[in-house]
């Protein structure tokens, strides 16, 4: 990981010297113990501040996305032919590599708008997860040092294995390496464990349609609305989320059990082709409630249904972006 | 002041007896999470707890919450008020940095020039039992900072106090007195005094997280368009965590759900972080970017609160610190906005 971080702060630099970046985002130590959080790095100097471990959590390429749109609004009132080109440096590892391939599928900037810089992934630590497997203490200090976690915390010493608080997401992940990138830092990571990547899902599809509502139920009445799932979503990019529209108004704005539950359930399904499973939705919501359920559901029936896998290729279109005979199941698409 | 002693191991007993006479809010472990919520019958208070997941505002000040109720009619409006009439109530276990944020939003919602009645009729309704912070729960509580101490009274009405084997119970305020009979008849000794004394002063060595909150007001006084505001902002994911879990945070927005000729006007949380946030019916919005929802955050905490009430607006609890999704640190802000 060392060596790794290492290049990873002279390929930053690199890239911002030669001028082939305005920035780099990527992660920078967090200001508590055992956590990493991004950063924006504008000046060569500062790339010593970069950091690639298990703690780096959220997925960056939602950062991609809000800086370019922030420059071409900025751009709007230049004139064509001064307008100036933006490009963004990014450390991706596997999941945040198929969230800019989603990006660029659908056609969201180009792809020299964007410098890939490749890092293998291990997987990160689900903070929720470590919390709980210390019994709720207070984490004080903490490494991380041969797959262990040690800690001292308000309750202790502690110690616990990586493999065990490991994201549900990173643990069954089949794209742990960046599918595409302009530099590689580093050796591929060896395979997760991805051939169990359903398992869950598939204990949850043999129980009956209210045992599925009841859970979906339960899980819905965590949120409040703080809409920090959607906000961390790299897909979930729309200008005006429908649940802030008024006219019409979609959903009600208060606490109300149902309105929660139609913003949670159509944002999950606007996820069909477009989750990467990179956990992020999940690592940030305060109340921790379990969206990986529902949205794995929605890959394997893109993988099922449409050999899909969103974001696994430049080539394969996610589902509901492509239509043609070849592809279309129903038949009635092209002879209704 | 009246002052008891309890056995520490009587303490949910005493929530349970109190859940049976009016509705007790209290600490419950749902799942990963400890919230306060009304207790239900045969359901157990937690209190090993550090400190709750959401702030106990939502008693006083719910996330949303009916204002009137309105049907229209041949003859014009006719308006109901909403049938969730506050109830006598018990908020059980609240820690003292919490029981201060009370203390800091009714200078808010009960000033000489506007009375907020929804929060004020709870807030009359409901006693408020501290249960204080011998132990400081988190490394990054810095309750000391911001005018606040682990072991304190301030915003409750009866204060209980882990003195060893028992809590020292102390009835703050004529409204946690009349709950004495809720505590048994042991009397505190002048030991058991000494004792809470040591405690309080342990306690608050124990806080070892400081911030310079008090320095930052000359500062923000003149400070309005420093470069600094553009340094935070960066990497918000503009959710509404810090806010909502904030025991202070108090911004709501007020709008109409019509359904045919019914309607209810509802009153929800809003967030300064929310884009939406102040966001003009002509789609204007004075606050162009996150860059000044953030500078509005730290503004009203530490600069606006203290020029309107003379008290910050923040109590230390950490919630904010520790939730945010990208680790935004209120404590490194203020930090840095003390060596501007």
């Amino acid at each position: 990981m060392e060596n790794i971080e290492t290049k990873l702060r002279e390929e930053a630099k690199r890239l911002l010297l030669e001028k082939k970046a305005d920035v780099i985002i990527g992660y920078e130590k967090g200001t508590l113990p055992l956590t990493a959080t991004p950063c924006f790095i504008t000046i060569p100097e500062e790339a010593d501040k970069l950091v690639w471990n298990d703690l780096c959590t959220q997925n960056l390429a939602k950062f991609v996305h809000d800086l370019i749109t922030a420059h071409k609004n900025s751009q709007k009132r230049v004139k064509p032919e001064d307008r100036k080109k933006k490009v963004i440096g990014i450390v991706a590892r596997g999941c945040t590599t198929r969230s800019l391939i989603i990006h660029l599928q659908e056609r969201q900037y180009a792809r020299d708008e964007i410098y890939i810089i490749g890092v293998p992934c291990t997987g990160y630590v689900d903070g929720k997860g470590l919390k709980v497997a210390i019994s709720g203490a207070d984490i004080v200090e903490g490494s991380i040092d041969g797959g262990q976690i040690k800690l001292k915390t308000s309750d202790g010493d502690k110690s616990v294995a990586l493999k065990d608080v490991l994201s549900d997401s990173c643990k069954t992940c089949r794209f742990n390496n960046p599918i595409i990138s302009d530099v590689m830092v580093g050796q591929n990571a060896p395979a997760m464990n991805h051939d169990s990547e359903y398992n869950e899902v598939n204990e949850f599809e043999k129980k009956s349609v209210e045992e599925r509502f009841a859970y979906f139920t339960k899980e819905m009445e965590k949120c409040m609305r703080c809409n920090a799932c959607r906000q961390a979503c790299p897909s979930c990019y729309c200008p005006t989320c429908f649940v802030e529209q008024s006219q019409p108004q979609w959903v009600g704005i208060g606490e109300n059990k149902t309105d929660t539950q139609v913003f949670q359930f159509m944002r999950l399904y606007h996820m069909v082709g477009r989750c990467v499973d990179c956990g992020s939705c999940v690592a940030v919501c305060p109340m921790g409630v379990d969206l990986r359920k529902f949205l794995k559901k929605i890959d394997k029936d893109g993988w099922e249904l449409f050999g899909n896998r969103a974001g696994s290729s430049m080539e394969d279109m996610p589902p509901l972006g492509k239509y043609d005979e070849h592809h279309d199941k129903e038949e009635f698409i092209f002879n209704p | 002041m009246e002052k008891r002693l309890i056995k520490k191991d009587a303490l949910a007993g005493i929530a349970k007896k109190m859940a049976g006479d009016f509705l007790v809010w209290a600490p419950v472990k749902k799942e990963d999470n400890i919230l306060f919520e009304p207790l239900q019958k045969d359901a157990e208070p937690f209190f090993a707890y550090l400190n709750s997941k959401n702030a106990p505002k939502n008693v006083f000040f719910p996330h949303t919450e009916t204002l009137i109720k309105y049907t229209r009619t041949e003859k014009g409006m006719v308006f109901s008020e909403d049938e969730n009439k506050a109830k006598d109530a018990v908020l059980f276990g609240v820690r003292s940095c919490d029981a201060h944020s009370f203390a800091l939003l009714d200078m808010l919602f009960d000033q000489e020039k506007y009375k907020d009645g929804y929060y004020i009729a709870k807030r009359q309704k409901t006693t408020v039992i501290s249960l204080a912070c011998v132990k400081p729960p988190y490394a990054s509580c810095f309750c000391t900072s911001v005018d606040g101490e682990p072991v304190s009274s301030e915003g409750a009405d009866i204060l209980l106090t882990d003195i060893g084997s028992d809590y020292l119970v102390e009835f703050v305020t004529p409204k946690g007195e009349k709950l004495t009979k809720y505590f048994g008849d042991t009397k505190a000794d002048a030991a058991s005094e000494t004792r809470k004394t040591e405690i309080v002063a342990k306690a608050k060595d124990a806080i070892k997280s400081k911030i310079p909150a008090h320095e930052v007001k000359p500062i923000l006084d003149k400070n309005f368009d420093n470069p600094f505001w553009a340094t935070i902002h960066g990497k918000c994911l503009a959710c509404g965590t810090c806010t909502y879990l904030c025991p202070t945070c108090h911004c709501f927005d007020i709008s109409d759900e019509v359904k045919g000729s019914d309607g209810v006007r509802l009153r929800s949380w809003d967030s300064c972080m929310f884009p939406m946030f102040t966001k003009e019916t002509s789609g204007h919005n004075p606050r162009t970017s996150q860059k000044e929802r953030w500078r509005q955050r730290t503004m009203h905490k530490f600069k606006y609160y203290v020029d309107n009430f003379n008290a910050i607006a923040c109590v230390g609890c950490g919630r904010c610190v520790m939730s945010c999704p990208v680790n935004i640190d209120i404590r490194k802000i203020v930090e840095d906005i003390s060596k501007l």
